[in-house]
């Protein structure tokens, strides 16, 4: 899921100075997760808010905010609160952000967070990240570990010399992702395997961005 | 006799290594070039080290060729993508550089612009396999080139990492794409440095002890709990503290010389790697020590 975090409220509050009466768009799915996006949420921000003397016309938590036909109708029933509005706060990812921005091309539109990575949620409220999306995943060479993502170097043959006790150069805290793929990959007994393998140069044109994918006609069509 | 014939030939072989400075003041470089002539059979030229901005290695090389001294560049992977690696690399053998260091490089985390973007698009393995192919004729895309290379390439190896095994898998890799030679972190357990060539010795790769001079008991001690891959054994800094402030840095130089000897005299390794860090002016009397000069 997208890991999102509120924006600290000060400079929330310096963003959307020039607008008096906001309609507060949030989540159902990973904002609601995180907590950013969640019904909870939107009653806070619109309590915190009003206590800074705005007005607050309503508020509305999607089921996804990243899906922008879905959205749309379900944002139907909010026209009157949307007309008496003059900025739509939006508390979800950035994806989810455009969507409003793509429904209401005359209204201005701002996040009320910020959009950090792609997390797997560890415990309550705990998040970390293992996948980048890179486009061209290697999973499979690497015992099911993604050194693109948890090795800082994103290295791809195995760990550098600043490797520590199991740990990474760069921080103590961070498990050496090449260690990690090391035991995993011993306790599969495919140690030769993983000796084996040179891995590739990576082709980052797969993740050139903006990226754009289209199942239509159940044909898979990239754009390049 | 160049530094890949000296290897070739079953010499004992010695490299050292210059640092380039952070400015554009090279007299304390020449000066250091000048002083390790003629005693070593090549010189690293380091790559922004520990991600430290400084004067580019290529640069250094070339002074280094100026001066009559046959240079080593090193290469991390940490500030250029592919295109400027093999760019980098073209201009270098043009230059009159034979011999590559190629290595990952230290994270940008550790240097002196901390908010720089790392870039890693390839990393020590692949860019052995690159220096390969450039010595073939092909760039990584496989163009073919107007003029190849014939670098003698090299890697790096931590022969006290922990845990190890991971580390001899790359080690293994490095060979496997192309790695003439090794140069070590540094060592200072030579009965430990005895079983990892007892491994190293199955593939055909010639391998450079590295070592470090002790300067002090509390040196060894920061290399012990700071920096990844030393393992300085407590026998070592017990000589340097019985020896006193005073006398540390002459036990250091002097232990230096007895690591030497004793891998020349046994046979354990193809050579060193000795990495003065500030001391460059010293190596000549280590050599001394060591009986090399
Ligand atoms: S290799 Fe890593 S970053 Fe790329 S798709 Fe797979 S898990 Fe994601
Ligand atoms: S220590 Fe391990 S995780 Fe950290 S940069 Fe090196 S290889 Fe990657």
């Amino acid at each position: 899921m997208i890991i999102t975090k509120k924006k600290d409220f000060k400079e929330l509050m310096g963003n959307i100075r020039n607008y008096r009466s906001f309609f507060l768009i949030g989540c159902s799915e990973c904002a609601s997760l995180c907590g950013t996006g969640n019904e909870e949420a939107i009653r806070d921000m619109t309590e915190a808010l009003k206590a800074e003397g705005k007005e607050v016309t309503g508020g509305f938590v999607p089921k996804t905010g990243c899906q922008v036909l879905g959205t749309k109708k379900e944002l139907k029933a909010f026209k009157d609160e949307l007309g008496r509005t003059d900025c739509i706060l939006v508390m979800s990812c950035g994806a989810g952000t455009q969507t409003a921005v793509e429904l209401f091309e005359d209204k201005a539109v701002y996040p009320a967070n910020d959009s950090l990575f792609l997390g797997n949620m560890t415990r309550f409220q705990m998040f970390d990240e293992r996948c980048s999306l890179c486009g061209q995943c290697i999973l499979d060479k690497t015992g099911g570990i993604c050194p693109v993502t948890t090795c800082p170097k994103g290295l791809l043959n195995g760990p550098c010399g600043g490797m520590q006790d199991g740990h990474c150069e760069v921080s103590p805290d961070i498990p050496c992702a090449w260690v990690r793929i090391y035991e995993r990959m011993k306790k599969l007994d495919k140690l030769q395997e993983l000796c084996e393998t040179v891995v590739e140069a990576k082709d980052w044109s797969q993740g050139q961005k903006p990226r754009a994918l289209s199942t239509r006609e159940k044909k898979e069509k990239t754009r390049s | 006799m160049s530094f890949r014939e000296a290897l070739e030939s079953e010499k004992f072989v010695v490299t050292a290594e210059v640092g380039p400075p952070k400015g554009t003041d090279i007299d304390e470089m020449i000066h250091h070039i000048e002083l390790l002539k003629g005693k070593v059979d090549a010189v690293n030229f380091t790559d922004n080290q520990s991600a430290v901005m400084r004067m580019n290695s290529l640069a250094g090389c070339k002074i280094a060729l100026e001066h009559g001294v046959e240079p080593i560049l090193q290469m991390t992977c940490r500030d250029r993508n592919r295109i400027g690696l093999q760019s980098d690399l073209l201009g270098a053998y043009a230059l009159g550089v034979k011999n590559v260091l190629c290595m990952t490089g230290d994270h940008v985390s550790a240097g002196d612009h901390k908010g720089a973007k790392s870039v890693y698009d390839l990393e020590s393995v692949q860019l052995l396999r690159v220096v390969d192919a450039l010595n073939n004729g092909k760039d990584m895309s496989g163009n073919d080139l107007k003029g190849s290379t014939d670098f003698f390439q090299g890697a790096v190896v931590t022969p006290e990492a922990n845990p190890l095994e991971p580390q001899l898998i790359k080690f293994e890799k490095k060979v496997k794409a192309g790695a003439r030679f090794f140069q070590t972190q540094a060592i200072y357990d030579i009965e430990k440095f005895r079983e990892f060539m007892n491994h190293a010795r199955k593939f055909p790769v010639k391998i450079l002890a590295g070592l470090v001079v002790l300067k002090s008991a509390g040196m060894a001690k920061f290399l012990n709990n700071f920096v990844p891959g030393i393992v300085v054994p407590e026998e070592l800094i017990e000589e340097l503290k019985a020896a006193g402030k005073e006398k540390a840095l002459d036990t250091g130089l002097d232990i230096c010389a007895r690591h030497i000897k004793q891998l020349k005299e046994e046979g354990i390794c193809d050579g060193v790697h000795i990495m003065a860090i500030g001391m460059e002016d010293r190596v000549p009397e280590i050599l001394e020590r060591a009986g090399l000069l």
